[in-house]
């Protein structure tokens, strides 16, 4: 069911459109990645989700919302570069937050040591934020967004400025979360989007230009390889390989028949199904999938 | 007659320095507790130092590092 | 309660940068620096090497009412320039700095967090305005002779307003501008103008906020409340809630990220 629905959604900077017209739905409980590259408008959809930014046109709206409804309670969101009262502990941060999301002092503190423990800085906790390393900034920041339990968390480039240890910790941080909420990160980092996402928004300049899970993606996507080999001759194989219809290209190399085929998935069936009434014994045969990185530049490119 | 003037001038000044000393006290202890302030931190020590008044007083509008 | 969330905080920050201890002590050397300098003027001048053989000066004679003005002159420049450096960057600072997109982004009202501001930066003023003509008044009395304590409550009270409305303009353009710096400078411009203008067209502006202190010394030579003073101090609190209001329209309206 769609938490989110996107409509139209356009935001101009001095009459230039940054984010220009886009749709998309947020499923319920799933971890939606927004990638594309740098200036693709990634921040600024994100920030116009949050409430922190107007639409110039097109809307954001909840299930179950009433229009003019404040949506800021069922969100929760850390910026890029999130900033704190650095004169604060990150527990009073947290409590502090916990409270203006109308928890009472008592809550706010339980909840507060609970995400302080989940996210790993309990130790930390009584001491200044303007001493906590980058790493412990990112993920106070995440405790504060998920201090009053919001239905969406929305995450800025959550991992893009650590370090790979740091990177690693909110990645798997994340990957827990998951199960609580919907979650909607951007990132330009393909690995991290391909490692914890289920759909992904994929934005350039402004639009979207690709959307779906990661199994549809792959499968519009992929010009996908097959590597076979038979025992006998490989030329009468890839003679009959070559009728079939659903055959872009397949050349032998290195005692290898490659194919490449738009839809794997029947060229597949049919070359099996072939192997299977010729009686070939089959020595080989492996799929390539395309990486994320193959089918992001294509994308972008195209 | 000097001794007399000194001793009044004295009592003019010791309210004024009396305030001048607590907030040259409160300005140190932040500025030692300080990890950064604006600009070069031994300058904000020069200026909490030197400038009477003044000085604790800048250093804890424009020194201070905020947030 | 929200509101008082975020008056806490706004307590707390102004203990922990230090304000409630400077502030006070500046706000005391500004209103006892005249009463003490007046009072000694001439072992001053003899201290710093007499004057010339021969020269006579007659220092004038000051009533306490003279004295405690003086102070009020004071507050009127250097303390209305240190109120609007300690406010320049109560909501602009968290804004430039990026913590307001945290804070904001929660479920708070935007008027709740203007109010806080404003209502937290009154009392750390009131009560540093309150020491600061207290010991005016505790060295008035003692050098220069009787001023009643009820007419100290009476200064602090209608001076006080004419503190607020400074705040009030601090908050308003904290809530327009993004830049402290531009901010204390609007703030002090507008005030200026506001004085030029006040003392150009004198005589219909009577009830202006920067008539109020011309009207306290009426107040202490005739010692009762006149209309112009009452007038003044309506007027001073008119404006004060208006810009407040505003800021809050006007920041509900900001973007905050933009």
């Amino acid at each position: 069911m769609a938490l989110v629905t996107v409509s139209d959604l356009s935001r101009h900077f001095d009459g230039k459109p940054v984010v220009h017209q886009v749709s998309f739905e947020l499923n319920e409980g799933k971890t939606i990645a927004l990638i594309g590259p740098n200036g693709a408008g990634k921040t600024t959809t994100l920030r116009t989700m949050a409430g922190l930014l107007n639409p110039t046109s097109g809307s954001v709206k909840f299930s179950g919302m009433n229009a003019g409804e404040d949506i800021r309670p069922y969100i929760g969101y850390l910026p890029q570069y999130p900033a704190f009262y650095e004169w604060m502990s990150g527990l009073e941060f947290l409590v502090y937050s916990g409270q203006l999301a109308h928890l009472t002092k008592d809550e706010a503190t339980k909840r507060a040591l609970e995400l302080l423990k989940k996210v790993g800085i309990l130790d930390a906790k009584d001491r200044r934020i303007g001493k906590y390393s980058g790493g412990m900034k990112q993920r106070l920041g995440i405790a504060q967004a998920i201090i009053h339990q919001p239905k969406l968390l929305i995450l800025d480039e959550p991992v893009s400025s650590l370090d790979p240890i740091g990177r690693r910790e909110v990645l798997t941080l994340m990957d827990e979360l998951k199960k609580d909420m919907t979650i909607l990160f951007s990132t330009h980092i393909l690995s991290d989007a391909d490692e914890i996402s289920d759909e992904l928004l994929l934005l350039n300049k402004g639009e979207i230009v690709e959307s779906g899970s990661l199994a549809e993606l792959r499968n519009n996507y992929q010009t996908a390889k097959l590597e076979l080999s038979i025992e006998g001759d490989l030329s009468t194989f890839q003679a009959a390989v070559s009728q079939l219809d659903c055959i872009e290209e397949c050349y032998i190399e290195k005692d290898m028949l490659h194919v490449l085929a738009h839809d794997i998935d029947t060229a597949r069936s049919q070359i099996i199904q072939m192997v299977a009434s010729k009686n070939w014994s089959l020595t080989h045969f492996s799929v390539n999938r395309a990486s994320l990185e193959d089918m992001f530049m294509k994308v972008v490119n195209s | 007659m000097p001794d007399i003037i000194s001793s009044d001038l004295l009592l003019i000044l010791l309210p004024i320095m009396v305030i001048q000393l607590i907030l040259m006290i409160v300005a140190l202890v932040d500025w030692v507790k300080a990890e950064e302030t604006n600009g070069p931190k031994w300058v904000w020590l020069v200026i909490i130092l030197l400038l009477n008044i003044i000085g604790p007083v800048i250093y804890f509008i424009f020194g201070r590092r905020q947030k | 309660m929200q509101w008082t969330t975020l008056f806490k905080k706004e307590l707390l920050e102004n203990w922990r940068n230090k304000k409630w201890i400077w502030f006070p002590l500046v706000m005391i050397l500004i209103a006892i620096m005249d009463p003490l300098t007046t009072y000694y003027m001439p072992l001053i001048i003899d201290a710093v090497g007499g004057m010339p053989e021969g020269t006579v000066f007659e220092l004038p004679e000051f009533t306490p009412t003279d004295v405690i003005m003086m102070s009020l002159g004071q507050y009127s420049i250097i303390g209305v320039i240190v109120i609007a450096l300690i406010s320049m960057g109560t909501i602009a600072g968290e804004r430039k700095s990026g913590v307001s997109e945290l804070i904001l982004v929660k479920p708070v009202s935007y008027k709740n967090y203007i109010l806080s501001k404003w209502a937290s930066l009154n009392v750390l003023v009131w009560f540093a305005a309150c020491l600061g003509l207290f010991a005016s008044w505790y060295y008035v009395n003692i050098l220069f002779g009787e001023l009643s304590f009820l007419a100290l409550l009476q200064i602090i009270f209608f001076y006080g307003l004419w503190l607020t409305f400074v705040l009030s303009l601090s908050i308003f353009y904290n809530a327009l501008l993004k830049s402290p710096g531009l901010i204390l400078f609007a703030t002090i411009a507008t005030i200026v103008t506001m004085s030029i203008v006040t003392q150009i067209f004198s005589h219909v502006l009577s009830w202006s906020p920067n008539k109020l202190s011309s009207h306290i010394i009426e107040m202490l030579q005739t010692d009762q409340i006149g209309s112009a003073l009452w007038g003044a101090a309506v007027i001073t609190v008119a404006l004060s809630i208006g810009l407040i209001i505003s800021a809050i329209y006007i920041f509900r309206k900001k973007e905050m990220a933009a």
